[in-house]
Order: C-alpha cells, then sequence, then structure tokens
C-alpha cells in the first residue's frame, strides 16, 4: 500500500483552495461565498497540520492551524451576522445586490 | 578705535530707522525726532573722529593710500573658475568716502534737524523720519562698502528708499505714480550695475573695489583686451573690436545714469518733487543722485582705461547739463526749477568725470550739496511761509525779501555759488569742471574735438544756469508780493492774502550753516592752513587718464566761466528786476521752442509713445499668453485630464464583492509568479580595479548562483550561495570592444559604443542622427577643422581581432600627438586611444559575464551585465586646454 506522503496532502489542500476561491468568485449567494471561505480557511488547515506531520519535534503548524479555527469561528459569526443585516436591509442574500457602496 | 567708528556711522541711522519704524507711532512725536536727530548726529560725531584719524594718518604716511577698513563678518563666497571669491561686509574710508560720508552725515543731520520743523503737522511723523534715516544709512552702505556686492545692497537701499519718499503721500495717486517712476528708472538702470560688476569681479576675481582698481592699475591689458566670456583660456565667446573694460563700464554707467538722473533715464528726478521737500533736498544734494558719480569715482582706474565709455559719458553728461538748464529756463514752478537744475548740475558733474577730471567732478558732488541743499531747504522755508503745498508758483511770489530776510539771505548766496560768482563754492568746482574738459583733447583719440565740444555746451548751459537762478530768485524775493499761492479751497471765493513769514529756528539754523558752507565749502580746492589741495588729498583714491593741462585752459577756463556768470545774471537783472516785457516779447515770438521747453522737450511723451507703448503692448500680449496658453497648458489641460482618468477609475468601483475578490486573486497571483521565477539581475560592484571587477546579483530566498564570465556557455563557477564574484578579466574574456567618445565641445559627457571584431562603427555626417540614437558618431562632434581640406569624406573606423583600425580618409587623427597619414590605417589597440579633430576616440575590452540562478523550486534564469575595462578616466578641463592649445 502506498504511504501519503507531503505531496498528497499538498495536493489536496491546493484542491480544496481552489475550490473554495473559485467558489467565493463565482457564486453569488452570500452564504455559499461564506461557506467558500470557510472551505479556503480549512484547506490551508489541512497543509498546516499536514506539513506538521512530516516535522514531528514542532508543533507550530498545529497550534496555528488552532488560531485559524478561532478566527474562522469568530469570522463566520459576524459574517453571518452581516447577512442577517442584509437581508433584513434588502430582502435578499444576493451579493450582486449588496452594491450600495458604489451608488 | 576708528575701525570701530565705521560700523557706528552706518549702523546708527539704520537701528534709528529700525526702532522708529517699529515704536514710532505709540512713543510720540518728541521721541521720534529724538531718536531720527541723534542717530543721525552720532554717525556724524563719528564720521568726524573717523575722518580726524585718516587726517592723521595721512600726514604720518604721506601720500600711501591712507584707509581705515573694518571687517564685520564674511557675508558669502562665490567660486569662479576654481577660484573663491570672498564677499565681506567690509566697510574701508579712504580719502573719497570720507569726504563723502562728512557730506551724507553732515548735510543729512542739518536736513534732519530742518524736518523736525517742516514736518510738525504731518500725520506720518514717524514714517517719515524712519523712511529718512534709512535713506542716510542705505546711503553709508553705498558709500563704505569695501565691496561691489555690498555697495550694492546700499545702491538698492536708497533707490527702495527714495520710491518711499517720492510716494510719501501715497494717497495723492500722481504722487504715488512719481515714486514708482524712480523705483523703474533706477531698476533698469540697477541690471546695468549688476551685470558690470559681476564682469569686473570676473576679469579681476575679487569683489573688492580697492582689489579691482589694483587690476586696472597693474595689469590694464585685463581690461583693455578685448571682451571676452568663458573659462580662462578657452572663451567660448570673444567680441574683437570691443574692450572688456567698454562692455563692463558701459553697463555700470547705465545704472548711474539711472541713479544719477542722466540721459536718458533722467526722468524721475523731476517728477520726484512729490515728495515732502526736505526729501528733495536729501536726494539731490547728499545721497541718491550723488551715487552714480561716486561709483565712476570709485572706479576711475577702470573707467579710465575705457575711452569710448568716458567719450559717451562726457557726451550725455553735457547734453544732460544743457537739457536740464535750457527746461529751467522758462519752467515756473518753484521746486521745478531746481529739480531741473539738479539734473543740469548732475550733468557737469559726468561732464568732468567723463573728461577724466575725477577730481573736478567729485569737487562739484561736494560743492554741490551744500548749496542745493540750501536751495532745496530754503524753497520749503518759502512754501511754509506762504503756505503751498506740494509746489509754489514762483508767478504768484516776489517780495519776500522784506518778510523773511534770513532765508533771502542764504537763498541768495546759494543762488551766487550755483551762478559761478568768483569766490563762492561752485565758482571753484565750476571753473575745475572747465579746465578738464580743455584738457581732455589727446585722451579722446577718436575725437580730439570732444573736450573741447564738451566745454562749449557746458559754458553755454552754465550762462543758462546763471539766468534762471536769478530770474528764480528775482521773481520770488524782489519786488512786491504778489498774494501767494491760489489753494482749491478758494476757488470761486476771494482770494485772501496771508502775510507771509519767516520761518522758526529748527527751519532757518540749518539754513544759515548751509549758506556759510556754500561760501566756504569751495576754499577745499587750494588748501586751507596746512590742509592739502584737493587734487592731492584725492590723488590716491582716484584714477587718472595723464592728461596735461594746456598752458592757457586755466585763463580760457577762469574767464569763460565769469562771462557767462556775468552775462546770466545781468540778463536776469535786466529781464526781471528792472520789470523789463521782454520776457513776454521773446516767449511771443519763440512760441514753439518756450512751449517745447515747458514741456520739457516733451521726453516723457516721446517714452510714453515709443518706450511705454512697446511695454504696454507686450504686457498685454503677454495677458493673452497667460490667459490662453499658459492657463490653458498649466491647469484647464490638466484638470480635464485628471478628470477623465479619474471618470474611468469610477467605473472600476462597481461595488460588487466578487469583482474586489477577482481582483485581488488576479494580483496574488502576479505576486506567485513573482516569487517563483527568480532574478539575478547582475551588477558592477564599486569602479573596476584595472581588470579587476567585483559583480553582484540580487540576493533571493534560498538563491543559488554560478558565473559564466567569457560568455562562452559554459559557467565556471560552481553553484554557490554567494552573490557576489569577482574577476580578473583578460583578453579572452572580452566579446566585443568598447570605444568611450568624448566629443569636441565643452561639457560633453563621453559615451560608450561598442563594436565587435569585422564589424565597423558608422560614423555619419548630420548631427540629426545623432539626436536621434547616441549610438553613432557623426562629425560634427569632432570640432572645427577637422579635415585638412573640404570633401564630403568621413573616417572609416573598423574593428579587426586585434583592435580598431581607424582610416582617416582627410581626417586629422593624431595618435599619440602624432599626426596620421590620410590613406594608412591606424591601428588602436584594447587600452590605447586617438583623437579624431578635437574629439578623443579610447579603445577597451567589452565582457559580457552571464550569472545562473536557481531558487528552492529548482527553477533557473540566467541574465547578464556589460563590462568595460580598462575604465577610461574622463578627461580633465586643463587637458582639453592643453590638446587645444597645441592645435594650429
Amino acid at each position: 500500500m502506498q504511504q501519503i506522503e507531503l505531496g498528497h496532502y499538498l495536493a489536496l489542500s491546493s484542491v480544496i483552495f481552489g475550490l473554495g476561491a473559485f467558489g467565493f468568485l463565482v457564486r453569488r449567494n452570500v452564504l455559499v461565498q461564506l461557506m467558500s471561505i470557510e472551505l479556503m480557511l480549512n484547506s490551508v488547515n489541512l497543509m498546516l497540520v499536514g506539513c506538521n506531520r512530516f516535522l514531528p519535534d514542532n508543533h507550530a503548524g498545529q497550534v496555528f492551524a488552532f488560531f485559524v479555527i478561532a478566527v474562522a469561528a469568530a469570522e463566520a459569526s459576524v459574517g453571518l451576522a452581516i447577512v442577517i443585516s442584509l437581508f433584513r436591509l434588502k430582502k435578499t442574500v444576493h451579493s450582486d445586490q449588496a452594491d450600495s457602496l458604489r451608488h | 578705535m576708528a575701525e570701530k567708528a565705521l560700523l557706528g556711522i552706518v549702523l546708527f541711522p539704520l537701528l534709528g530707522a529700525i526702532a522708529i519704524g517699529l515704536f514710532g507711532r505709540r512713543a510720540g512725536r518728541s521721541a521720534v525726532h529724538s531718536i531720527a536727530v541723534l542717530s543721525v548726529a552720532a554717525s556724524f560725531g563719528l564720521a568726524l573722529l573717523a575722518f580726524a584719524e585718516l587726517l592723521r594718518m595721512r600726514l604720518d604716511q604721506g601720500k600711501e593710500l591712507a584707509a581705515i577698513s573694518f571687517t564685520a563678518y564674511e557675508w558669502f563666497t562665490l567660486t569662479w573658475n576654481q577660484r573663491p571669491i570672498g564677499v565681506p561686509v567690509r566697510f574701508v574710508m579712504d580719502a573719497l568716502s570720507g569726504v563723502m560720508t562728512l557730506v551724507i552725515t553732515g548735510i543729512g543731520l542739518l536736513i534732519h534737524i530742518y524736518s523736525t520743523g517742516y514736518m510738525s503737522e504731518e500725520p506720518s511723523y514717524a514714517r517719515f523720519f524712519a523712511y529718512l534715516n534709512l535713506f542716510t544709512g542705505s546711503m553709508l552702505i553705498l558709500v563704505l562698502g569695501s565691496n561691489l556686492p555690498l555697495m550694492f545692497v546700499g545702491w538698492e537701499g536708497v533707490g527702495l528708499c527714495s520710491y518711499l519718499l517720492i510716494g510719501f503721500w501715497y494717497e495723492n495717486t500722481s504722487y504715488a505714480a512719481a515714486g514708482r517712476k524712480a523705483f523703474v528708472a533706477n531698476r533698469i538702470g540697477d541690471f546695468g550695475v549688476l551685470l558690470g560688476m559681476l564682469l569686473l569681479a570676473v576679469a579681476s576675481n575679487s569683489f573688492e573695489l580697492s582689489a579691482i582698481n589694483a587690476v586696472a592699475e597693474q595689469r590694464p591689458n585685463v581690461f583693455t583686451g578685448a571682451f571676452s566670456l568663458g573659462p580662462r583660456g578657452m572663451p567660448y565667446w570673444v567680441v574683437p573690436g570691443i574692450s572688456f573694460g567698454t562692455v563692463a563700464t558701459l553697463l555700470l554707467f547705465l545704472g548711474c545714469t539711472g541713479k544719477s538722473a542722466q540721459l536718458p533715464l533722467y526722468v524721475w528726478l523731476p517728477d520726484a518733487m512729490a515728495g515732502p521737500t526736505p526729501v528733495s533736498a536729501l536726494i539731490h544734494a547728499a545721497t541718491m543722485v550723488t551715487a552714480g558719480v561716486y561709483l565712476i569715482c570709485r572706479l576711475s582706474p577702470v573707467f579710465a582705461l575705457a575711452p569710448v565709455t568716458m567719450a559717451l559719458i562726457t557726451t550725455l553728461g553735457a547734453l544732460t547739463a544743457l537739457l536740464g538748464a535750457s527746461v529751467g529756463l522758462v519752467q515756473n514752478q518753484l521746486k521745478k526749477i531746481l529739480a531741473y537744475s539738479t539734473v543740469s548740475q548732475l550733468g557737469f558733474m559726468f561732464a568732468a568725470v567723463g573728461c577724466g577730471a575725477f577730481a573736478a567732478g567729485f569737487m562739484h558732488v561736494y560743492t554741490h550739496a551744500f548749496f542745493k541743499a540750501c536751495l532745496f531747504l530754503g524753497a520749503g522755508s518759502v512754501m511754509h511761509a506762504v503756505g503751498a503745498h506740494g509746489d509754489a508758483d514762483i508767478r504768484q511770489l516776489g517780495g519776500l525779501r522784506r518778510y523773511m530776510p534770513l532765508t533771502r539771505a542764504t537763498f541768495l548766496v546759494s543762488c551766487c555759488a550755483i551762478a559761478g560768482v568768483p569766490l563762492f563754492s561752485g565758482f571753484f568746482s565750476k571753473d575745475e569742471i572747465f579746465v578738464g574738459a580743455l584738457s581732455a583733447g589727446s585722451y579722446f583719440s577718436f575725437a580730439p574735438w570732444l573736450g573741447h565740444a564738451v566745454f562749449a555746451a557746458l559754458v553755454l548751459a552754465a550762462t543758462m544756469t546763471a539766468f534762471y537762478m536769478f530770474r528764480l530768485y528775482f521773481l520770488t524775493f524782489s519786488g512786491e508780493y504778489r498774494g501767494g499761492p491760489v489753494h482749491e479751497a478758494e476757488l470761486g471765493h476771494e482770494h485772501v492774502a496771508h502775510e507771509p513769514h519767516e520761518s522758526p529756528a529748527s527751519i532757518t539754523v540749518p539754513l544759515i550753516i548751509l549758506g556759510v558752507g556754500a561760501v566756504v565749502a569751495g576754499y577745499v580746492w587750494i588748501g586751507i592752513a596746512h590742509f592739502e589741495p584737493w587734487v592731492t588729498w584725492l590723488a590716491p583714491a582716484l584714477g587718472s587718464i595723464g592728461a596735461e593741462h594746456p598752458h592757457n585752459a586755466a585763463l580760457i577756463a577762469l574767464a569763460s566761466g565769469l562771462a557767462a556768470a556775468a552775462v546770466g545774471i545781468g540778463l536776469a537783472t535786466l529781464f526781471y528786476y528792472r520789470k523789463s516785457d521782454a520776457p513776454e516779447r521773446l516767449a511771443t515770438q519763440f512760441r514753439g521752442v518756450h512751449r517745447l521747453l515747458l514741456d520739457a522737450w516733451r521726453v516723457d511723451q516721446l517714452y510714453d509713445r515709443t518706450i511705454l507703448a512697446v511695454s504696454r503692448f507686450l504686457a498685454r500680449a503677454s495677458n493673452v499668453l497667460d490667459v490662453y496658453v499658459i492657463d490653458v497648458l498649466t491647469t484647464v489641460l490638466p484638470t480635464q485630464i485628471v478628470r477623465a482618468v479619474s471618470f474611468l477609475f469610477t467605473r472600476m468601483q462597481t461595488g460588487l464583492v466578487h469583482a474586489y475578490g477577482a481582483v485581488m486573486a488576479f494580483g496574488l497571483l502576479a505576486l506567485v509568479l513573482h516569487f517563483v521565477v527568480p532574478h539575478g539581475d547582475p551588477e558592477i560592484i564599486g569602479d573596476p580595479q584595472g581588470m579587476k571587477v567585483e559583480l553582484s546579483a540580487s540576493a533571493g530566498l534560498g538563491y543559488e548562483y554560478r558565473w559564466d564570465f567569457d560568455s562562452d556557455g559554459t559557467f565556471d563557477t560552481p553553484w554557490s550561495a554567494d552573490r557576489n564574484a569577482t574577476r580578473d578579466f583578460t583578453d579572452a574574456d572580452f566579446v566585443r570592444f568598447a570605444v568611450v567618445f568624448e566629443g569636441a565641445s565643452y561639457g560633453a559627457h563621453p559615451r560608450t559604443l561598442t563594436v565587435a571584431p569585422k564589424e565597423s562603427l558608422p560614423v555619419s555626417a548630420s548631427a540629426v542622427t545623432r539626436a536621434l540614437t547616441s549610438a553613432q558618431i557623426s562629425a560634427d562632434e569632432f570640432g572645427p577643422n577637422w579635415q585638412h581640406g573640404e570633401d564630403n569624406r568621413l573616417p572609416q573606423i573598423n574593428a579587426d581581432q586585434d583592435g580598431l583600425l581607424i582610416t582617416p580618409r582627410g581626417a586629422r587623427v593624431r595618435k599619440d600627438g602624432t599626426l596620421q597619414a590620410s590613406e594608412k590605417p591606424v591601428r588602436v589597440a584594447r587600452g590605447e586611444s586617438v583623437t579624431i579633430g578635437f574629439a578623443r576616440l579610447t579603445v577597451s575590452g567589452y565582457a559580457r559575464p552571464r550569472v545562473q540562478v536557481r531558487n528552492v523550486f529548482g527553477i533557473q534564469r540566467t541574465q547578464s551585465v556589460g563590462v568595460v575595462v580598462p575604465k577610461v578616466a574622463r578627461r580633465l578641463t586643463a587637458q582639453v586646454a592643453a590638446a587645444r592649445a597645441g592645435v594650429p
């Protein structure tokens, strides 16, 4: 059976990051965009812990992943609060219509 | 002690001006005039002290140039021709500036005292005295300054103060206009002074007046040589036929015509009566207008070397004397007659100094100061007495001798002095001016008759002077009082004649002192007691034209001077004392001439139609240019561009989150790409040492480098983390030849061209291709006379394996200083150089070392840099000069 190498971790996290970035750019539903952001954050987490697996004496990657999880939680709560406010204001969750800064 | 006194002489009036200017309005009148009079009195006292010291030094040291000097500090330093020219704040009192200082402070003091009485009802009392003190202080800087820039400070200072004081009653627009006119006329002259003094400094490498005069005396060819500008040894502008001294002195003289009211810039002086009468006295007697004569006397050794300028000075002086006197004949305004008389008397002074009679001209400055101050102050006293404001019409005066005996006596004495009545001061100076004009003969080798022509003009002017001064005297003081000036308020009402009255002591005491001066001042010419006569006293400070007095000059001058005074006074007595109707008859008979003289030759109108019309046209044209071209280019167009661009950028702000996200994503992608590709960017550090060159590539994360110095494709060093490399280049490393080409024009920067073996370097005939591409040499860069003959052939520059082969084909090609044959190729190997015409061509090696960089991703990149060794040092100016000197 084949060993899981660093390259596999990196490839997987890159693919997830790419999906997240693509989703953020092309979807117009704010909720989906938030989920895409979560996807990107977690792909980075995967890369951090994956790298850390090959440096057993060092825990920086794992510790950093915890930080990212904490920041992501805060971001998600604030982001959802904004989405709720947007829905109350515009009766929609489409980012296209949240352009009052421009007009 | 006496040295420090010089500083005090200058500082007291200036400090007084500052104190009065800042605090005068609140301090009250008595404080203001106490400060003003005391500061000038202190200055006068110190001037006497310093002058006494100067006299003592002269007695001790004999005829050597005795001078007291005080250096306050170093003001600034200029560099010219790699040599520093220091400009210190230094004051020097010698024979010339000593006399001048006494005149300025002495007469200035009397005018200050007079003003306390004359201006007693003026609301802007403090402002007046602040200006008056500043005027005196500026004039003292002008006179005592030891160098031209310091003198120029005073020169501009008196210009400014004259503007402020002539326009003192600026509520009256015509007075304010007179002030502006004085300022502008003076500015025109000042530009000449500025250029002239820079030329003198360039020629003598110093701004110090004494140093410039020493150069004129010891190395006169500096000033008599052809006019040229540019670095020593290789001037870029030479004007044959005109001497350097002529140009410099002409420019200085332009300044003198402005400051000292000579043709063509005299027009401001008659208008300067707009100022209060004491100001007129100050301007006409003690300060300002004497500055021009003083400057010429100060630099007399330089002026003496420029006969062309001197001829112009004396001619314009004589013409100004005639013009001023002729206008004075018919004027009816009291101060206007005196103003034109000043113009005329200044003409006498310039006619004298122009003939090389510097001592005589300066003597007239000195005597004129007394009698003209006395005349103006007397006129002021008269106006004060009859209640006239601005000016008084002498046809409405008369009979004043009964009411104001003191004023009348001093006025009469001064009239005698200016008319040249024997034994009065003006007689001595005028006599010597005549002698000077008669002696000029051989000095003007191109026009030996000039001195005699000037003499004739001056005698005529002197006759007219005697006439108009006594006309003025008789109309004002003799006969019956004709009722005084009619005030505007009385128009339409019956005129009430005020009883004239003698002026208060503050006015009459200065008049008496000046009147005494007007009598006795002239005796310094012959010397009193054990004092030296005027000429010997001034001799060390003045230049000389080495003229001999013709043996009968003194007699002719004396006879014509006496005749002029007698005829002038006699005619005036006949016409105006005896109450003849001849003046009216003459005026009606020669109506045109009379009108012309009354309008002062209509010079103002002439200037208005010509110079001012052109100037106004230029002003309008510049306004159009400013509004429709410059404003459009600098404000309208840029704002429209900014607006258009900002419109484009606002379109980019969509307000859509995903659009911003996309931009950010692409930006990140570009950054990532930049960091993934390695950047070597090799460069040379420092100057090559011989063939040894230190090279360096850029640093980066995990970069490794290897070098290929001879660009043969194989790398000479192994992979290494060190980004620096040193290489001692050998002939095998070079891929091309570097040709460093230095053009012939002065200051041209050398440029480096490269040529590979078996190629050739193009030489073009026209300058246009050079402007388009610097990768070519064009024939005009070789300088003048680069060919033996005149044909269309250009030198050929080819390269082979060992260096350049230059075929001159008619060009003057030199190698190691020897001229090469025309059709034989000249070999120029690496490190050698040749000259083509005045240009130089040096061959060096050109290598193109490459560096390969790889980063952590294993991506590799190769970049290269050009290296020219050995480095060619730039030629020094001296070498260029030597190369030029060696070429016929």
